[in-house]
């Protein structure tokens, strides 16, 4: 659901702008979720004075940065904004900049007849001033005046009139966040311009940390006063604990990597040592750009892997990394999207696919052979506009749309050409064999750049002789000291 | 002579402002006597419905009353005014009014160029709201920009083009302190405004 904060701009006993926002809190109660933050104990604004001294600055400033608009409800003091809302923004405006590229929406409710005309007039002058940086939606001005006739004793606004077009500005405020929260996506307009140096911030980019300090994770997390160890997150969909969900990412049978949208690498989830990962990253590569965790002759590859998924061209882009009789490992990059389907990153699985072939081989009681048949495919998939792996006319070809439902119906029988990105995975397991090796070599690992050799080879059959292994990755001494393939052995 | 308070918009110990009001006392002190006020340790404002008004802003009241004029020097926060001088100009017109129909002049310096230019457009605005109804000095913006180098060691202004300016705005003010006070007839008209003054009638502005 949508998340909005509400400050009412004057502190005090009774207030028609606190009461107007707990209508609006509670008229759209089934579509919104607002909560209304107290400013009653925000201390005098002083810049010599640092905002993490305070705690109610600091919960202000989480809160709003949380959520995706801001209403702000402002009665008219002296011709202008109220100094208790004028305070508050001035702490959210010198260390912390919360409300920078915000979408706000001002109301104000008054006894008179003007509304808060010139209150609102100067709140949107204020701002919109450079420090403060946020968007306010134009026109729609909404002034309650009379406030003292307005309210019914139950708190509700008497006009159905005035309800009506609250009804409808609020409708509005719903798309100009979404235009909003569009307006810092990175729009590059080719591969070649994706930024690996990540300079063009987007609204979750943690401003004034070095990207590239070893302990980014730890001075990024202090300066956005982060969630940790208990503290509760609401999930889409259910609650966890940080450390609960540190539990669960951690024990995931795959390593994981996220990159944002302004191709930062943001996380991965630390199962093991770089010495016995799959795919190496250490802890203090996490805020990287992507430029500085790949070398650059492999900068144009991960480049066109970021635009075919930021694009929407592909959903999932897959390649074969370490290959041989023992190991077939798989870097899956899926786009990530908003519920405007903005994309807002790359999740990267790197996972040994060898022994879930070796377990369904043993189970069906079934072996590998080589397929007379098979048409030489590029083993990367989802990047038709760069491999040229499947032509064109191809009507399999996989397109955002069909990609998009194609990743519900991994497990159905996989009759098409091995060609679509998101069925793939399981393509070769149900086929049992595997094409051999026919495109040109794509460097892999987009995100991090661990792995600097090219997959050449590509074979799963148990007689060929291992691929070339990439040399600064480590492969794992044997599949026998892999749990799940242990198991499946015996 | 004539006697001012200068009251300096911001608590920060670094305010430029502060220095210019100091200056002025200093560089005006053959002609009127300037007491330069700090707004900081005021609360920030809010309604009571004992209306309650903090001992400082009492005091500054008191001040203000006995002098012939008020200079304000503001910084720019964030395009407007700071909210402390906000506030202080809220208690100062809550249920007491020293500044009804008294002389002020704006003052304004800011590190980069623009010399808060947008906050003494406000200012003016506020000061002229029925509550407050200040006789601020018309057509005398001083816009003092890039005040982290303006003043020398001893606090003057190095610029001898501003100081000149200064000096001509001024030398106005005083003469504006004598004109206004021929403007006896909205003054009365303003005062009966302030005896029928509430908070809650609908005549402030104000919404609560």
């Amino acid at each position: 659901m949508v998340k909005l904060v509400g400050i009412a701009g004057s502190i005090g006993e009774q207030s028609y702008n606190r009461m107007l926002l707990e209508f609006i809190r509670d008229h759209f109660k089934k579509t919104v979720d607002v909560e209304i933050l107290d400013i009653n104990d925000v201390p005098v604004f002083n810049e010599d004075e640092d905002h993490n001294d305070n705690p109610v600055v600091h919960e202000l400033a989480r809160k709003i940065a949380g959520a995706n608009g801001v209403i702000l409800a402002t009665p008219e003091h002296n011709h202008t904004v109220p100094a208790a809302m004028k305070n508050v923004i001035e702490w959210l405006s010198n260390n912390v900049h919360p409300l920078d590229g915000k979408a706000v929406w001002i109301v104000g409710a008054s006894y008179h007849t003007q509304g808060s005309s010139r209150a609102q007039l100067h709140l949107k002058q204020i701002l919109e001033s450079p420090g403060v940086n946020a968007y306010v939606m134009p026109g729609n001005e909404f002034l309650l005046s009379n406030a003292k006739e307005a309210f019914a004793a139950d708190g509700s606004l008497k006009d159905a009139r005035t309800v009506g077009f609250l009804e409808i500005v609020m409708k509005k405020f719903l798309t100009f966040m979404k235009v909003i929260e569009m307006l810092d996506a990175p729009d590059p307009k080719s591969a070649h311009e994706e930024d690996m140096d990540s300079k063009h911030p987007v609204n979750t980019t943690v401003p004034d940390v070095d990207m590239t300090d070893p302990e980014w994770v730890e001075k990024a997390a202090e300066k956005m006063h982060a969630a940790s160890g208990g503290d509760y997150v609401k999930l889409d969909r259910g609650l966890l604990t940080v450390d609960q969900l540190n539990y669960f990412l951690n024990s995931m049978a795959g390593e994981l990597t996220f990159a944002d949208d302004n191709n930062q690498f943001i996380y991965y989830n630390k199962t093991a040592d770089a010495a016995h990962m799959l795919a190496p990253r250490t802890p203090d590569q996490v805020g990287d750009p992507l430029s500085a965790v790949h070398p650059d002759r492999v900068i144009e590859h991960v480049k066109q892997v970021l635009y075919a998924l930021r694009t929407g061209e592909s959903d999932v882009v897959s390649m074969p990394a370490q290959t041989g009789p023992n190991q077939h490992v798989m870097h899956y990059y899926r786009a990530m999207r908003d519920e405007n389907r903005r994309y807002r990153g790359v999740n990267e699985l790197v996972i040994d696919i060898m022994p879930i072939l070796k377990y369904y081989l043993a189970a069906t009681g079934q072996k590998l052979v080589k397929d007379p048949d098979a048409v030489p495919m590029s083993p990367i998939t989802g990047l038709d506009a760069v491999t040229g792996a499947s032509a064109h006319s191809d009507p399999t070809k996989t397109d955002a749309t069909s990609g998009a439902s194609g990743s519900k119906s991994v497990e159905k029988p996989a009759e098409k050409p091995a060609t679509d990105a998101t069925s793939g995975a399981s393509e070769s397991g149900n086929e049992a064999t595997v094409a051999p090796a026919a495109a040109e070599p794509i460097d892999t690992d987009a995100l991090t750049g661990a792995s600097e050799e090219p997959a050449t080879g590509y074979s799963a059959t148990e007689d060929d002789a291992p691929a070339k292994q990439p040399a600064p990755t480590p492969e794992p001494e044997s599949t026998d000291t892999d749990a799940t393939t242990g198991a499946s052995e015996s | 002579m004539k006697k001012f308070v200068a009251l300096v918009g911001t608590n920060t110990v670094k305010s430029t402002n502060r220095k210019l009001l100091q200056y002025m006392k200093k560089r005006y002190a053959d002609d009127a006597e300037i007491e330069v006020v700090e707004l900081k340790g005021l609360p920030i404002f809010k309604k009571t419905k004992e209306v309650f008004i903090p001992q400082q802003a009492r005091d500054i009241a008191e001040k203000i009353d006995a002098a012939d004029g008020v200079i304000i020097g503001t910084p720019e926060y964030d395009h407007s005014i700071p909210a402390l001088l906000s506030s202080a100009l809220a208690w100062l017109s809550y249920g007491i009014h020293p500044l009804m129909d008294k002389p002020v002049m704006i003052v304004g310096t800011s590190y980069g160029t623009l010399g808060a230019s947008r906050a003494q457009a406000q200012l003016r605005q506020i000061l002229d709201s029925p509550e407050l109804k200040a006789t601020v000095l018309p057509s005398s913006e001083f816009l003092l920009g890039h005040s982290l180098q303006a003043f020398d060691e001893n606090g003057d202004l190095k610029s001898a083009t501003e100081s000149q300016k200064l000096d001509g705005l001024f030398d106005d003010f005083l003469e504006f302190i004598d004109l206004t006070e021929q403007l006896d007839n909205s003054k009365k008209l303003h005062e009966q405004q302030a005896a029928s003054f509430t908070w809650d009638n609908g005549t402030t502005g104000d919404d609560e």
